[in-house]
């Protein structure tokens, strides 16, 4: 397969708030110029910008909730196309002193951000924004919501090392009810024509979940039967305690994957984890840090990839900068 | 070496047959079973003659609190298999209110391991639904579930919230196994002596209203409903109770449930003489709620009659009655007391053994509770004509409290073969101490 130039993509709608928005063309032409990124970085070791298709553009990162690595990744897909970025940590302090996401949405306006990236601990927050400010507005995990860009990452993941994504068997396992990764991956790789299943506990299964058109399994082993990816999603701590499910002990007996469990996979199974990982509570080091099979540390390097492909997708048209730099 | 029980009245509940024939029991199992009268095989040696006898499955006591580990000066796991196997009972379910509490895999292997060694009856272990019996935490059902936990209980405890309640029968149902639930409402049982009424008021006791049982039942089939969870009430004792379970099973609610002797033999009044011996759990009601487990169980509404052993002793009995401990020994009573719905013709013999051995055994998923070639030799024998009085002093049990002490009682057990070995001499009546 030879990755030909493909070109910037222009998303039909001015923001990218989940993978419930685009249509299948859009996702595919995000995923090759994704892939076509992923080669351009690969092959620069430096951090120099490999385009400057986001030359002049302002990028805002405005984390309400910690995420170091999302942070960080799209921090580096912007510079690596040109832009200036400005991370805005929402720590409690300004929430605390009551000013609503509507405040800071009007404050960040007056700066003119060209685009802003947002993760926030409310579904739907995004949203909100969009309709508030005159940048683009992407998502960058909203809640239990969506978290598109990790969707796309991963379909980016997916489709480098397999090849193709319609077609394959690939089992989503872990804590379905709160992850707003599933949902994306679900809708993207889904509408991409692979067979999605979800594997979870019944306790971390959101309600009519089967009416998404997803097959549910609350076993993992028949779950994950003749798939070609296992994706593991993160227990959050404070699920683990008696809640949820009765302990990190029963679920890694479970729900966790190891050594013996991948074994009812496909014989080319590869793994996926958004990380960060729980070691010894989803999975096993030995299965974590195997390279043969484990693609968790690509997932992180197509990060910065996807991300510049959304970004890019994102960014202002000529006659629009034109006018906000006439103002 | 084959063995063959004949002349018996045979019941067999999971086939609805009672009839005149005879049966075969070889290494452990069940070979042959014939409702006709003459074809067996002559050439069998080792043979017992059950003239006017009944032979029906071993019971399969749902309800019984064990001593061991932890007070085994009220009942050691030798004296509880024991008295089970005395009575028929050949299979067993322990609640997990035992010192330490049965809320891990661990020590499920360990009860059933040593259990095991006594060669009596099959005992089986529930797991806790929640971590210490505190009804907060969910214990690790899947993990006991492995081991063999045949369900999960919260022994006398109600889990308080519905949220943890809902998240037990979703995570229980993954491994198909029910929730036995007691059901008491604990802002309205907590520091109550008795049924509330005018026996309580009489007595000057502080009561708790059957709508406290009712209530939870309430909550638990509206999420038995929603999870798909099967779902058990145990020890129902109140008629607004058995009215509810009836709706809930008319819906097709995947819901079980039992109660025990003193629910249907006696009513509140018995407390009158503040007699600790009749402080129970849940606490005798009024006539009408008596009558209603009664009938509830000769419709069918209540599956299975579980003994609800608990062991006590007389220092805890021994109390004003606000103080006393409540509950009673009960192995030894669960089948002659039973024996009185088929003589009062509440029970066919069909009903008594589906009430006392098939449903019970249905609903933990046990190989138990049919006469069908195949299946274990647990078997029990029955003279129905003989008669006995109930005297704790010959209790097998080391915990001898009854409220039943000194009751007249037609029929008794008079054989139980478990694995196929005798456990009691059969054949011939016992005419044990009157």
């Amino acid at each position: 397969m030879t990755y030909s130039d493909p070109p910037p993509v222009k998303l039909r709608q001015r923001h990218f708030l989940g993978i419930q928005n685009l249509g299948a063309d859009e996702m595919l032409a995000l995923i090759d110029r994704s892939v076509y990124f992923a080669e351009l970085i690969s092959a620069e070791r430096d951090d120099a910008p490999v385009a400057q298709t986001l030359s002049g553009v302002t990028v805002v990162n405005l984390f309400f909730e910690n995420s170091t690595r999302t942070r960080v990744s799209f921090e580096v897909a912007a510079k690596r196309l040109g832009a200036s970025v400005l991370n805005i940590s929402v720590s409690g302090s300004s929430v605390k002193k009551g000013e609503t996401l509507i405040d800071t949405a009007t404050t960040l306006n007056a700066m003119h951000p060209d685009i802003l990236v947002i993760r926030h601990h409310a579904a739907g927050a995004p949203h909100l924004l969009s309709r508030h400010v005159d940048a683009a507005v992407i998502n960058a995990g909203d809640g239990r919501h969506e978290h598109p860009t990790q969707a796309l990452l991963d379909a980016v993941t997916i489709k480098r090392v397999k090849g193709r994504i319609a077609g394959l068997k690939i089992a989503i396992c872990g804590d379905i009810a709160n992850s707003r990764v599933a949902r994306s991956n679900l809708y993207l790789l889904g509408a991409l024509g692979a067979d999605v299943r979800f594997v979870s506990p019944a306790t971390l299964l959101p309600a009519d979940i089967d009416k998404l058109g997803v097959p549910v399994f609350t076993d993992l082993t028949q779950g994950i039967a003749g798939a070609d990816i296992v994706m593991m999603l993160r227990l959050q701590k404070e699920r683990m305690e008696g809640r949820e499910i009765p302990s990190q002990h029963e679920y890694f007996n479970l729900f966790g994957l190891d050594k013996d469990k991948i074994e009812r996979a496909a014989p080319e199974a590869v793994i996926m984890h958004p990380g960060p990982m729980n070691r010894g509570v989803e999975i096993d080091s030995s299965i974590a840090d195997d390279h043969s099979r484990s693609l968790i540390t690509q997932q992180v390097e197509m990060g910065v990839a996807a991300r510049m492909a959304c970004l890019e997708a994102l960014r202002p048209s000529p006659d629009h900068k034109q006018q906000q730099e006439a103002r | 070496m084959p063995h063959l029980l004949y002349n018996a009245r045979l019941v067999c509940p999971e086939r609805g047959i009672q009839e005149q024939g005879w049966l075969v029991t070889d290494n452990g199992l069940i070979e042959a079973t014939s409702f006709d009268h003459d074809s067996f095989d002559d050439s069998i040696t080792d043979r017992t003659d059950c003239a006017g006898q009944i032979v029906g499955p071993g019971f399969v006591d749902m309800r019984v609190q064990s001593g061991y580990p932890g007070s085994e000066h009220l009942e050691t796991l030798e004296s509880l298999l024991t008295a089970a196997a005395s009575q028929g009972i050949t299979s067993l379910a322990v609640l997990p209110n035992t010192e330490p509490v049965i809320d891990n895999a661990a020590i499920i292997d360990s009860l059933m391991l040593r259990a095991g060694g006594y060669g009596l009856s099959q005992l089986y272990c529930y797991g806790a639904m929640s971590r210490g019996l505190e009804g907060e935490q969910m214990a690790e059902l899947g993990m006991m579930s492995k081991a063999g936990a045949v369900g999960f209980a919260n022994s006398d405890i109600s889990i308080p919230d519905a949220q943890t309640m809902r998240r037990i029968m979703t995570y229980a149902k993954m491994f198909n196994r029910p929730v036995i639930h007691h059901c008491a409402e604990a802002s309205l049982t907590a520091d109550t002596d008795m049924n509330e009424g005018e026996t309580a008021t009489r007595l000057g006791l502080i009561g708790q209203p059957a709508a406290a049982e009712t209530l939870i039942l309430q909550r638990d089939i509206a999420l038995a409903e929603m999870t798909g969870a099967h779902y058990h009430a145990a020890h129902i004792s109140a008629a607004a109770s058995v009215a509810v379970i009836r709706d809930a099973k008319a819906r097709g609610v995947n819901i079980t449930a039992d109660t025990a002797p003193p629910y249907f033999m006696l009513n509140e009044i018995s407390v009158s003489g503040f007699d600790s011996s009749m402080k129970l759990t849940p606490p005798l009601r009024s006539e009408d709620d008596r009558l209603a487990i009664r009938d509830g169980l000769a419709d069918g509404t209540i599956d299975a009659i579980a003994s609800d052993h608990v062991p006590v002793d007389a220092d805890q009995k021994t109390q004003p009655f606000s103080l006393a401990s409540a509950g009673a020994s009960a192995l030894e009573t669960l089948v002659p007391l039973s024996l009185t719905l088929v003589r009062s013709s509440h029970l066919t013999w069909q009903q008594f053994f589906q009430r006392l051995s098939a449903a019970p055994a249905h609903i933990l998923g046990l190989q138990a509770g049919s006469v069908r070639a195949g299946m274990p030799a647990d078997l029990v024998q029955i003279n129905p004509d003989t008669a006995h009085i109930i005297n704790p002093q010959h209790f097998v049990s080391l915990s001898r409290i009854t409220p039943f002490a000194g009751l007249p009682c037609e029929g008794r057990v008079t054989g139980c073969w478990i694995g196929g070995e005798a456990k009691l001499s059969s054949g011939a009546d016992k005419t044990g101490p009157a």
